[in-house]
């Protein structure tokens, strides 16, 4: 394997993606980074736009789960979801080690203290970690017929949601928005549709709350405000557990944050 | 009376339990119902005391016949009373699902008549969330003390969790406090849900639709500094209960001043957060690390230093036991280790087999060097043995006893770089956090801080003069 001075640049796409992983293997070389067209640094490094090929990108997703396991393609596909814009370098590196330990007979999945893959386990836990506690920071308000919710969170956990709420809410048409992505979870409940990922055109806003919706809401901030003993007061450890950026979507923190000022 | 009114009556006067977990229950969704059970449990928001909101937890009434005088609810103290009926409180329960607050009910009640009368009503009410509603999400209820067996098998069918509180951690001081609540009101219950628990697993395995009787088991609570009880007393009450019932969870409560009664401890007293902290901490000792009561405390020690946590202060009196080789000791002794966590071990134990690990791969795991480098050997590392006992100690203390906070762990020196220097300066105490984020309140911190500080002194001064002094006592002992 070359280490070579070049950047890959890629469209931004999970198979965009793939087809530079697959670019190389192919040409035996370890790219200095892989980028996404719109966020790329500009460097003295020669850089390569590779097209997007799916048909290459389904050869290397296959081999995920068929040459790794399972649980490396469990670790690119979440990865990917991650913010940083050094995703896509971390998860090459890490599949280019994957791969050449897995000729040796190893699993790089099963070395969590190797340089290569500590990033990619670490990128994995805080993209499901944000998923998990948004399965409980999610405020849904009632929209007519529709439990409609605003989400704004680092990383793009919006496809993790969709099997955890649709179970849940089985016979709800639920409605979660994206908001800085400006993507939406849609999921037709009622009439037995299937939840689908939606773009949208342009911002999205919800209705304000009916006088049943805001005496209901008014019910649930009194219950937090009483259920909270004074007398142990502790907002540092508050905010460690429901870290400040998710409270502008939590109907009961609007005070709190008001208080600041 | 308006339903929002109720709801703050009986939410406050719930607001002591402690338990609010939606764990151990997993429940798939289905159509034609509402609700879903996540095995780990999800907290849906935080008050302001930091502690996690997953469920709606609420009196069914707090309108009480007994008087027992560690609680709110007792019949002499005088306080706006209400009762839910159970449409009302199944509605309000299943119009917060739906919007995601809650992750199901957590349902308690005084004693209104008595006690099977009590447990009928909120049968009603979990009956209707179940049958009528079709709720699958979660719901733990209280088993009242002294209700008939035959309400407590009705309840553990529907529920998820069932709970009987123990209240206090020794028979004396219930008869003291609460001389209307008997040993044996308790325990029976507690023996009839563990017993009954394992039947309906031994059943589960012989045939699938076997019905479940309460999946997540059971908990209890305690109430910490009401009573003179040692931390080793209580440390051996919850190792035994997990032992004989079977129990998922026993939680403790630092005792509030709630009555101004001669037998209990002056309204000013400041709640003894940090004991319960320490509790807490052995009680994860208990469950995910293999220690046993008697390890933890001995007649000689009876009570956790504030200062250490209680796997460190484990550490300091088993020094022979150390260092640990990484890459050989099994799992349960990775365990021993300050700065090896469950997780961490079970990393070590799968990375080891693909090659030894040195300081930068257990870094790279999340072991803790700063504690965990004086009590391993690893490759290319045999042990950080230049580092002076002070240094050690300053390690070891617990920064979260004097203020210091979470924060003030990156200031110190990991190995890997220098693992055998002495780290840098003490932390500075009663600094408090990054600037925008609130100290920690006095009731937190080791008692002796309070103390002094009560005497005039400025507590960032105090928790400077306790933190060395705990550091010299702690040094003393390696």
């Amino acid at each position: 394997m070359v280490c070579l001075e070049v950047l890959y640049q890629y469209d931004g796409s999970f198979a965009g993606f793939l087809s530079c992983v697959f670019e190389a293997m192919a040409r035996r070389e370890a790219p200095f980074g892989v980028f996404c067209e719109s966020t790329a640094p500009v460097t003295l490094f020669e850089s390569r736009r590779v097209p997007t090929d799916p048909e290459k990108a389904g050869r290397v997703f296959a081999s995920l789960r068929k040459k790794l396991s399972y649980h490396a393609e469990e670790m690119v596909c979440y990865g990917f979801l991650h913010a940083s814009p050094q995703k896509e370098t971390a998860l090459l590196r890490f599949l280019l080690f994957a791969y050449a330990a897995e000729r040796q007979g190893l699993s790089a999945c099963r070395m969590p203290g190797h340089e290569a893959v500590a990033p990619v386990l670490a990128m994995e836990r805080q993209v499901t970690h944000e998923a998990h506690q948004l399965t409980g920071f999610i405020r849904f308000a009632q929209c007519g017929g529709v439990l409609g919710a605003r989400i704004s969170p680092k990383h793009d956990v919006l496809p993790l949601l969709r099997g955890h709420f649709c179970d849940r809410y089985p016979d709800e048409d639920i409605l979660i928005v994206d908001e800085p992505r400006r993507a939406a979870l849609w999921y037709p409940g009622r009439q037995g549709g299937r939840a689908r990922l939606l773009e949208l055109a342009g911002g999205f806003s919800f209705p304000e709350p009916d006088p049943e919706e805001a005496a209901l809401q008014s019910m649930w901030k009194t219950f937090y405000q009483t259920v909270s003993i004074q007398a142990r007061e502790n907002p540092r450890c508050r905010m460690n557990l429901c870290p400040k950026r998710y409270w502008e979507n939590m109907l009961e923190m609007q005070n709190a944050l008001e208080g600041r000022g | 009376m308006e339903l929002e009114q109720k709801l703050a009556i009986l939410a406050d006067s719930a607001k002591y339990d402690v338990a609010c977990t939606s764990s151990g229950s997993a429940r798939a969704g289905a159509r034609g119902h509402i609700g879903s059970c996540f095995a780990p449990g999800i907290c849906h928001a935080f008050s302001a005391d930091g502690r996690c909101i997953s469920l709606l937890k609420v009196l069914l009434t707090n309108v009480c016949v007994y008087d027992c005088s560690y609680c709110v609810n007792r019949r002499s103290n005088d306080l706006p009373r209400a009762a839910f009926t159970p449409r009302e409180l199944a509605g309000l329960t299943i119009q917060f699902y739906r919007r995601n607050y809650i992750e199901g009910l957590f349902l308690s009640s005084a004693v209104m008549k008595s006690p099977d009368d009590t447990m009928e009503r909120m049968i009603a009410t979990v009956r209707l969330l179940r049958e009528e509603y079709r709720f699958l999400g979660y719901i733990h209820a209280k088993a009242i003390p002294g209700a008939s067996p035959r309400l407590v098998e009705q309840l553990g069918l529907l529920a998820d969790r069932l709970s009987v509180n123990i209240e206090l951690p020794s028979e004396r001081s219930l008869c003291l406090l609460a001389p209307d609540k008997k040993k044996p009101a308790i325990l029976g219950p507690m023996g009839q849900i563990a017993q009954r628990g394992r039947q309906g697993r031994e059943e589960l395995a012989l045939y699938r639709a076997a019905p479940r009787f309460a999946p997540a088991g059971q908990s209890t609570q305690m109430i910490v500094g009401a009573s003179p009880e040692s931390d080793r007393q209580i440390v051996g009450l919850a190792e035994g209960l997990y032992r004989k019932f079977a129990l998922r969870r026993v939680f403790f409560s630092a005792y509030l001043p709630v009555s101004t009664d001669s037998r209990l401890p002056a309204p000013d007293t400041p709640p003894p957060l940090l004991r319960e902290h320490r509790l807490y901490q052995a009680d994860w000792l208990l469950r995910f690390y293999h220690f046993s009561a008697g390890e933890l405390l001995s007649e000689a020690e009876p009570n956790f230093s504030p200062y250490l946590d209680p796997k460190c202060g484990w550490a300091v009196r088993n020094l022979h036991r150390f260092p640990v080789d990484v890459n050989t000791a099994p799992r349960a002794e990775l365990l021993r280790v300050p700065g090896i966590g469950p997780k961490s071990a079970d990393r070590i134990c799968i990375a080891r087999q693909n090659g030894r690990l040195g300081i930068p791969e257990l870094r790279r795991i999340g072991v803790v060097l700063k504690r965990a480098q004086y009590f391993i050997v690893c490759r290319g590392f045999t042990g950080a043995r230049g580092a002076g006992r002070q240094a050690v100690a300053r390690a070891l203390l617990d920064p979260a006893a004097f203020e210091a906070g979470s924060e003030q762990l990156s200031l110190f020196a990991t190995p890997g770089q220098s693992a055998l220097q002495a780290p840098g300066p003490a932390p500075l105490a009663a600094q408090g956090g990054p600037p925008g984020v609130p100290a920690l309140p006095l009731a937190r911190l080791a008692p002796e801080i309070g103390q002094l500080a009560a005497g005039g002194m400025p507590p960032a001064k105090a928790a400077r003069a306790v933190w060395a002094e705990a550091e010299r006592q702690v040094a003393a002992r390696l």
